[in-house]
C-alpha cells in the first residue's frame, strides 16, 4: 500500500507539468493583455511597450515558460502583476476561507445525501422516495447563485437569522465563522447533495437486490444492520468516487459563491485575477486547484481499499 | 403425517402470490406439509414448481413490493407464522429457523469477513458479547470442518472456494441452534465431489444437533441419499408425499414417474448394439401459473389423464403408510404404462 501511494505521488508530476504547459501557453493566447490594464485606458502605444518590457512579457514565450518552471521547482510561484506580492503568499492568505467553505459544503451535502438516498432506496418508489428524489431533482437543476440569492433573502434580509455575506475567520471564534458559512456551504452544497443522494439510492438498490442482502434478512438481523452494514458498505465504491467527482464541481462552484457571498478566498482571488490577466496568480491557482484535485483522486483510490477488500493495491 | 403432534412445522393450504405485468403468478397454490422434529424432509420437483417460494414463505421472506402469502397457515412449534409481528419474525430468522441458499458463490456479503458475519447472528439471537460470539464463530467453523479455524474468521469470502463458503453459509445457520434448518438447493451450484462432502455433513450436523432439515432440491438423487421423507411439487402444488423407499419403490404420480424416468442411469445395461435406452423427457411444458388451473396441474402433460382430470381438481388419496398422492387415475397408474 505504502509502495502504491508513493508511486501514485511519482505519478502526480507529469499530470502537474501538463496543467502548468496548459495554463501558461492558454493564458497567453487568449485575448488580453496585463500591460495594456496596467498602462490604462489612455496610454500611448510606447507605454504599453514599456510597461509589457518591464514585466519581462517582451521575451519569447518559450523563454518565458523555462524561467516560470525554473521557478516553480524552487517552490516560488513568481509575483502578481498587479499588486507585486508574491503568489504562493497571496494564495495562502486566501487558503482559509475557501477550504473551510470547501470543507463544510462537502460535509453537509454527504451528511444529508446519504442517509437520504439510503432512505429513498429502503423505500422505493413509496412517497418518501418520490418526494426527496422530486427534491433533488429540483436541487441539482438549481444553479448555484439563484438559490444563493434565495437563501439570502429569506434567512438574512427577511429573517435575520444569519449574515448576508461576509466570512469571519476561525481565529474570530467558532460561531461568527460557522454562522458565515451556513448559506454559502447550503447554496453551494445543494447541486452536490442531489448529485449523492441519487447515486446512493440508485447503488444501494442494486446492492439490495443482491443474495447476500437476502442471506443477512433470512439471519433477522435489524433493518438498520443490513442497511448501513450490510448494504451501504458494499454500496460506497461508487458513492465514493461521485463524491470525488463532485469535489472538482464544488471548485468551480466555489468561485460563484465567494462572489455572491462575498467571501476573500480563492474563488474570488482567480476571478480578479483572471479578469486583469494577471498571469502569474492564474497560474499558481490552477496549479494549486489541479494539484487538490490529484490528491483528492488519490484520497479516493486510497479508500477503495478499506471499503472492498477484493481491491488490493 | 399430517395432524403429527410432533411436528415442528405445518404448512397448511400455502397460496403465495406474485403480481407481475403478466398478472397474478400462483407460485405456491395449496400446499401442506409437516416437518418432524430432527427429520430430514425432501421438497423435490423442477425449477419453477414453487419449492423456493415455499421455503421463503415460511420465513416470510416474500418481497412484499410483489408478493404475499394469499392464504393458508404456517405454525412453527404451535406458534402461527402469518400472523406473527415482523419484529418477531426477525427473532425467528436465523435463530429457531434458517436457511441456507443455492448461490454460495454469491449469498455471503463480499466486504464483511467470515467471522463478523457468522458472529452477528449469534449476537442478534443470543445476545452474548462480540468475542463470545466469535468464539462461536470459531467452534462453527471447526464443527463444519473448515481448517484452521481461527485465522478464517478473518477471511473474507472471497477468499474461499465454493464448498468453503457453503460451509460457512452452514456454519452461520446452525450457529444458533435452530430447530428447523431450510436449504434451499444448497449443492447445486458446487461440483459433484463437494456435493457428497456437504450433504454428508449437513446430515451429521442433523444427528448432532437434531436440527429438523427441510431440502429442497431438483435431484432426486440427493433426495435419494439424504431425506426420510419427500414432498413432490408440480406448478405450485404438492402432487405426491412418502417416505422415501416407498416413494423409490413404487412412485404413484405419473409425473413423480415421469421424473425418474428422466434420471440418466448408469447401471441399465447396453443392448448388444451398445445403445443405451433413451432418456425419456416428460412432453410438453409446466403450465403457466398466471391463469388458475381447473382440474390437475399436470394433466396437459399426462399420459394417463381423462376429461375428469382436466375439469376436476384430483382428490388426495392415501396409498400406504404416510404416503398420498393427488391423483384421478391411482389405479390405472398403478397397473402400469398408458
Amino acid at each position: 500500500m505504502t509502495a502504491y501511494i508513493v508511486r501514485r505521488l511519482f505519478a502526480t508530476l507529469p499530470v502537474m507539468a501538463v496543467v502548468a504547459l496548459f495554463v501558461f501557453f492558454l493564458l497567453r493566447f487568449a485575448p488580453g493583455d496585463p500591460a495594456a490594464i496596467i498602462a490604462g485606458e489612455d496610454a500611448t502605444a510606447e507605454a504599453i511597450a514599456a510597461v509589457r518590457a518591464k514585466l519581462g512579457l517582451d521575451r519569447p514565450m518559450v523563454e518565458q515558460f523555462f524561467v516560470w518552471t525554473l521557478q516553480l521547482l524552487q517552490g516560488d510561484m513568481g509575483v502578481s502583476i498587479f499588486s507585486n506580492l508574491a503568489v504562493t503568499r497571496l494564495i495562502s492568505q486566501r487558503l482559509e476561507p475557501t477550504v473551510a467553505l470547501t470543507l463544510s459544503t462537502l460535509f453537509v451535502a454527504v451528511a444529508l445525501a446519504i442517509p437520504i438516498g439510503v432512505v429513498a432506496a429502503w423505500k422505493a418508489r413509496k412517497l418518501i422516495d418520490r418526494l426527496v428524489m422530486g427534491f433533488a431533482v429540483l436541487g441539482f437543476a438549481m444553479p448555484v447563485f439563484v438559490l444563493a440569492y434565495v437563501l439570502i433573502y429569506f434567512f438574512a434580509v427577511q429573517w435575520q437569522l444569519l449574515p448576508v455575506q461576509g466570512y469571519k475567520p476561525i481565529s474570530e471564534g467558532l460561531w461568527p465563522f460557522a454562522e458565515s458559512l451556513i448559506l454559502p456551504s447550503v447554496a453551494l452544497g445543494v447541486t452536490y447533495m442531489a448529485l449523492i443522494a441519487r447515486i446512493t439510492r440508485a447503488s444501494m438498490l442494486e446492492v439490495l437486490a443482491q443474495d447476500y442482502i437476502r442471506t443477512a434478512n433470512a439471519k433477522g438481523l435489524a433493518t438498520d444492520r443490513v442497511l448501513l452494514l450490510h448494504a451501504l458498505k458494499n454500496a460506497a465504491v461508487p458513492i465514493v468516487t461521485v463524491i470525488g467527482i463532485g469535489i472538482a464541481l464544488l471548485i468551480s462552484g466555489v468561485v460563484i459563491t465567494e462572489t455572491v457571498f462575498n467571501i476573500p478566498g480563492l474563488g474570488r482571488l482567480t476571478v480578479d485575477a483572471v479578469l486583469k490577466r494577471d498571469y502569474p496568480v492564474v497560474q499558481g491557482l490552477i496549479l494549486v486547484f489541479a494539484g487538490a484535485k490529484v490528491l483528492v483522486n488519490l484520497v479516493i483510490d486510497i479508500s477503495y481499499a478499506f471499503l472492498d477488500p477484493r481491491i488490493r493495491y | 403425517m399430517s395432524g403429527n403432534a410432533a411436528a415442528i412445522l405445518k404448512v397448511r393450504d400455502l397460496h403465495t402470490q406474485f403480481n407481475t405485468l403478466d398478472g397474478v403468478v400462483r407460485a405456491v397454490d395449496g400446499v401442506s406439509f409437516d416437518v418432524a422434529r430432527g427429520e430430514t424432509l425432501g421438497i423435490v420437483g423442477e425449477s419453477g414448481c414453487g419449492k423456493s417460494v415455499t421455503a421463503l414463505s415460511i420465513l416470510r421472506l416474500i418481497p412484499p413490493e410483489t408478493g404475499r402469502i394469499a392464504q393458508g397457515s404456517i405454525t412453527f412449534d404451535g406458534e402461527e407464522l402469518t400472523a406473527l409481528s415482523e419484529e418477531a419474525m426477525k427473532g425467528l430468522r436465523g435463530h429457531r429457523i434458517s436457511m441456507i441458499f443455492q448461490e454460495p458463490m454469491t449469498s455471503l456479503n463480499p466486504v464483511l469477513t467470515v467471522g463478523t458475519q457468522i458472529a452477528e447472528n449469534v449476537v442478534r439471537h443470543l445476545g452474548v458479547p462480540w468475542r463470545a460470539a466469535r468464539e462461536r464463530a470459531c467452534e462453527m467453523l471447526d464443527l463444519v470442518r473448515i481448517a484452521d479455524p481461527r485465522r478464517r474468521l478473518d477471511e473474507y469470502p472471497h477468499q474461499l472456494s465454493g464448498g468453503m463458503r457453503q460451509r460457512v453459509m452452514i456454519a452461520m445457520a446452525l450457529s444458533c441452534d435452530p430447530q428447523v434448518l431450510i436449504a434451499d438447493e444448497p449443492t447445486t451450484a458446487l461440483d459433484v465431489t463437494i456435493q457428497a462432502q456437504i450433504l454428508q455433513l449437513m446430515l451429521e450436523l442433523k444427528e448432532k444437533t437434531g436440527t429438523a432439515i427441510v431440502l429442497i432440491t431438483h435431484d432426486l438423487g440427493v433426495v435419494a441419499e439424504t431425506t426420510e421423507r419427500v414432498v413432490v411439487m408440480y406448478a405450485g402444488r404438492k402432487v405426491e408425499e412418502a417416505p422415501v423407499e416407498a416413494l423409490f419403490a413404487e412412485p404413484l404420480h405419473p409425473y413423480t414417474r415421469g421424473l425418474m424416468r428422466a434420471i440418466p442411469r448408469l447401471d441399465v445395461e447396453a443392448d448388444a448394439a451398445g445403445t443405451r435406452p433413451r432418456l425419456q423427457e416428460i412432453p410438453g411444458l409446466v403450465p403457466r401459473l398466471t391463469q388458475p388451473i381447473v382440474g390437475c396441474a399436470f394433466a396437459a402433460r399426462c399420459g394417463f389423464a381423462t376429461e375428469r382430470c382436466r375439469t376436476e381438481p384430483p382428490p388426495v388419496v392415501a396409498a400406504g403408510a404416510g404416503h398420498t398422492v393427488a391423483c384421478w387415475e391411482v389405479d390405472r397408474v398403478r397397473a402400469g404404462a398408458p
